[in-house]
C-alpha cells in the first residue's frame, strides 16, 4: 500500500514536466529547492531546537558560489548570529561588484552537466529533483548513522546526552553545518532555476519564509517540510501582485498554525490518519530521527 | 548520464516549450497586457501611479470608448519591489502562465534590464519601460519609454555649463545600472566642456540614509550638485543639506527624481531646488492632452491627485493604443512593432509630436524647472537633445 503510493507519486513527479505548461514546472523546481532548504532547517530545528533566521543568506551564498557551503558557527546565541550573517552576506555581495555585479544583479548561464547544457525548465527540474530526492533520502536517514544517533540524543536531553559522553557544541555546530550545507546546495539549484541572481531579493523576510515553512509543515518531519515549502511557494506566486501583504498573510498563517496545529501539516495528517484507522493517536516514536 | 535517452528527450522538450503561435494575448474580444512593477518598496508610490492610476486610466477610457478594434485591454500587473530578480520571475509568469501579448511600462532600470535578454528570447515586446539606462535602446522588441540617461545628462550640462555658466560639479548616485548609465553620461559631457566631476559619493539602493555622502560632497565645495537617486533618498538628500545649512550648491535632480512624491518628501527642502523634468506640469498645462488626461482621471479616479507618474502611464496607454489601432484588426507582436515604427510626427497633445526612428526611442526631449513655493516651474521650452 505504502510502495504503491510511493510509486504512484514518483511517476507524477517524473512525468510531470509533460502534462503540465512550462511555468508549472518552473515553479515544481522551486518547490523543489524550497524543499531542500525546508529540510536542512528541520535538521537543525528538529535536532537542536534552535532557529535560524540567516538561512537566506546561506541560499544566497550558495547561489552566488552555486557550491556548496559548510559553515561554523558559534555556538551560544544562535538566532542571533544567523540574523547577522544573513545581513553580513548581502552586504559582501553587494561589495564585491566586481564578482557579483553588485546591485545590477548577475544572470546565471545554464548549468552544465558533462557535456549538456541544462537549458530548459524540463532539464532544470530533472536535475533539481533528482537532488531534492538524494537529499531527502539522507535526511530520513540521517538517525541511522553515529551522527544521527548523537544528534536524536541531543533533540531528547541535552544534559543526558552530555553524561553519554556526546560533545554538544560540537554536534550542534555539526547540525548548523549540515543545515547550512542543505541550504547552500537548494541555493545552487535555485540559481540555475531562477536564472537570475540579485543581492537585495536574499531579504531577512526569505528567511523568516523558510522558518514559516517548517513550522506550517511541522518541526522535525521530512514530509512535512516539502509539504510546507510546497504551501508556501505556491501562495507566494499567487501573491505576486500584492507583495506589501505577503508578511501580513504569511504571518497570519504562522500564528494560526501554532494555535490550531501545532506539529504542523505532518502532525495534522498523522492525527487524521489515526482517527481513520480507529486507534487512539499514538506518541511519535522517539528512537527514529526525522519522519 | 548517457546521451541514448537524453538527445530524444531534450528534442522533445524543445518542441514543447517552442511558443505555439506568435498571437498570444490577443483573442477576438480582448487584448492582454501587464508588467512587473513596484507595489512595494522604494519606487511603490511610482509604480502603482504609472500603472493602476496611469495606463489602467487610459484603457478605461479606451475600453469605454469601444476598445481597439472591437478588443477590450486588459492588464495584469506583478509586485517586483525594486528587485531585479523577482522581475525576472513575474515576467516569467506573465509570459509563460497569464500570456500576455506584452509587457508594459515596467520600471526601474535594475529589474528592466534584467529581465532584457528573457523577452527577447520570447519575441515579446517590452513597451516603454520607465527606466533611463541606454541598455535599451535600437533593439527590435523593446520601444523605450522615458528619456535616456545620455541625452538627460547632454540636455543638463549644456544647460548648466552653456546658459548658466557653472563649472564645477558633482553628483550623488544610486549605485546600480541607473546611477551609474547617468554617471558615465555626466562625465562624457562635461569633458566636451573640459570639465569633470569635483566628487562622486554613490548610495545603495533601498538605502535612504545619505548624511554622510552629503558631508562629502559639501567638503568638496561644487556649485551644482546632480541627485541620480529615487524620491525616498532623494528627499532626504535634501532635508540633509538643510540641516548643514549648505546653502551654496544648486541641487539638480536627474528626469526620473523630478516629481512630485520626491517634492512632497521633501517639503520646504526642495525650495530652489531645479531639475529635469520629462513631463509637462500635470495639474497646470493647458496641452490639449494633459486636459483630457486630467479630465479622465476626474471622471475614473477622482480622488488621485495629477501626477507626472500617472501621466507617463496615460501617455504609454495612448501609444500602445495608436500603434495597435494603426496594426489593423489582425494584431501580431509584429504587426504592432511595424505600426510603432510608422508613426510619424504623432501629435499625443502631450510630448511634441512624435517619430519614432530605428532607435525606438519615443521620449528624447525634457524641459528645465525650478521648484518655487511647493510647485515646479517650468524656466524652458523643450530641451532638445539631438
Amino acid at each position: 500500500m505504502r510502495l504503491l503510493a510511493l510509486a504512484i507519486g514518483a511517476a507524477g513527479l517524473l512525468l510531470w514536466p509533460w502534462a503540465a505548461p512550462r511555468y508549472f514546472v518552473f515553479l515544481a523546481s522551486l518547490i523543489v529547492v524550497n524543499a531542500i532548504v525546508a529540510i536542512g532547517l528541520n535538521l537543525l530545528s528538529g535536532y537542536t531546537n534552535q532557529l535560524s533566521f540567516g538561512h537566506a543568506g546561506f541560499l544566497a551564498v550558495g547561489a552566488y558560489t552555486a557550491a556548496i557551503v559548510a559553515t561554523r558557527s558559534p555556538g551560544a546565541p544562535v538566532v542571533v548570529a544567523t540574523l547577522a550573517f544573513g545581513f553580513v552576506v548581502v552586504e559582501a555581495i553587494l561589495n564585491l561588484d566586481g564578482l557579483t555585479r553588485g546591485n545590477d544583479g548577475l544572470r546565471v548561464p545554464a548549468a552544465r552537466l558533462g557535456p549538456w547544457a541544462l537549458a530548459t525548465d524540463t532539464a532544470r527540474y530533472y536535475l533539481v529533483l533528482v537532488v531534492g530526492a538524494v537529499m531527502m533520502w539522507a535526511a530520513g536517514n540521517l538517525a541511522r548513522t553515529r551522527t544521527g544517533r548523537a544528534l536524536l540524543a541531543l533533540r531528547e536531553s541535552e544534559v543526558a546526552a552530555q553524561a553519554s559522553g556526546i560533545h554538544v557544541a560540537r554536534y550542534k555546530t555539526l547540525a548548523f553545518a549540515i543545515s547550512a550545507l542543505y541550504t547552500g546546495v537548494a541555493g545552487g539549484l535555485f540559481a540555475f532555476v531562477v536564472g537570475f541572481l540579485s543581492p537585495d531579493a536574499f531579504d531577512v523576510f526569505l528567511s523568516v519564509d523558510f522558518v514559516a515553512m517548517i513550522i506550517l509543515g511541522g518541526l522535525g518531519s521530512v514530509p512535512g517540510s516539502v509539504a510546507g515549502a510546497a504551501v508556501l511557494t505556491v501562495l507566494n506566486d499567487s501573491l505576486a501582485g500584492f507583495q506589501n501583504y505577503r508578511p501580513l498573510i504569511f504571518g497570519a498563517i504562522l500564528i494560526a498554525s501554532m494555535l490550531f496545529m501545532p506539529g504542523g501539516i505532518a502532525s495534522a495528517v498523522r492525527r487524521l490518519r489515526t482517527r481513520w484507522a480507529g486507534h487512539p493517536p499514538m506518541a511519535p516514536d522517539s528512537r527514529r530521527g526525522l519522519e | 548520464m548517457r546521451s541514448g535517452w537524453l538527445l530524444p528527450l531534450l528534442a522533445l522538450v524543445v518542441m514543447v516549450a517552442a511558443p505555439a503561435h506568435a498571437e498570444q494575448g490577443v483573442t477576438d474580444t480582448e487584448i492582454l497586457l501587464g508588467g512587473s512593477n513596484s507595489f512595494s518598496g522604494p519606487l511603490a508610490f511610482t509604480g502603482e501611479q504609472i500603472t493602476k492610476f496611469g495606463v489602467d486610466l487610459g484603457f478605461k477610457a479606451v475600453n469605454d470608448g469601444g476598445g481597439i478594434h472591437g478588443r477590450k485591454v486588459r492588464t495584469i500587473w506583478y509586485d517586483d519591489g525594486y528587485k531585479p530578480q523577482d522581475a525576472v520571475a513575474n515576467t516569467r509568469k506573465l509570459v509563460e502562465q497569464d500570456q500576455v501579448f506584452a509587457v508594459i511600462i515596467p520600471q526601474g532600470a535594475p529589474p528592466v534590464v534584467a529581465t532584457l535578454e528573457y523577452l527577447e528570447q520570447n519575441r515579446v515586446p517590452l513597451l516603454f519601460p520607465y527606466q533611463s539606462s541606454t541598455v535599451t535602446r535600437g533593439r527590435h522588441w523593446v520601444f523605450q519609454g522615458m528619456t535616456m540617461s545620455d541625452r538627460s545628462s547632454r540636455m543638463m550640462i549644456d544647460y548648466l555649463v552653456g546658459r548658466r555658466k557653472y563649472r564645477k560639479f558633482a553628483a550623488l548616485y544610486q549605485d546600480d545600472e541607473y546611477g551609474k548609465s547617468f554617471l558615465t553620461a555626466f562625465e562624457k559631457d562635461l569633458a566636451r566642456h573640459g570639465l569633470r566631476l569635483l566628487a562622486v559619493e554613490s548610495v545603495k539602493r533601498g538605502v535612504t540614509d545619505v548624511s554622510a555622502q552629503i558631508a562629502k560632497l559639501h567638503a568638496a565645495k561644487p556649485e551644482v550638485t546632480f541627485l541620480v537617486l529615487v524620491p525616498g533618498p532623494g528627499a532626504q538628500a535634501l532635508r540633509e543639506r538643510q540641516k548643514i545649512g549648505w546653502t551654496d550648491t544648486l541641487m539638480v535632480s536627474t528626469g526620473p527624481l523630478t516629481d512630485e512624491r520626491y517634492l512632497s518628501l521633501a517639503g520646504d527642502a526642495a525650495e530652489g531646488v531645479e531639475g529635469l523634468s520629462l513631463w509637462p506640469d500635470p495639474l497646470t498645462s493647458d496641452l490639449p492632452g494633459v486636459r483630457r488626461y486630467r479630465e479622465h482621471m476626474q471622471n475614473y479616479f477622482p480622488r488621485n491627485e495629477p501626477n507626472r507618474y500617472s501621466l507617463a502611464g496615460y501617455f504609454a496607454a495612448m501609444l500602445f493604443t495608436e500603434g495597435a489601432m494603426r496594426a489593423g484588426a489582425r494584431l501580431t507582436r509584429e504587426s504592432l512593432i511595424a505600426a510603432l515604427q510608422s508613426l510619424k510626427r504623432w501629435e499625443s497633445g502631450i510630448l511634441p509630436p512624435l517619430t519614432i526612428g530605428p532607435d525606438h526611442e519615443t521620449q528624447k526631449q525634457a524641459v528645465w524647472v525650478r521648484v518655487e513655493r511647493g510647485r515646479f516651474k517650468q524656466l524652458t521650452d523643450w530641451l532638445k537633445s539631438e
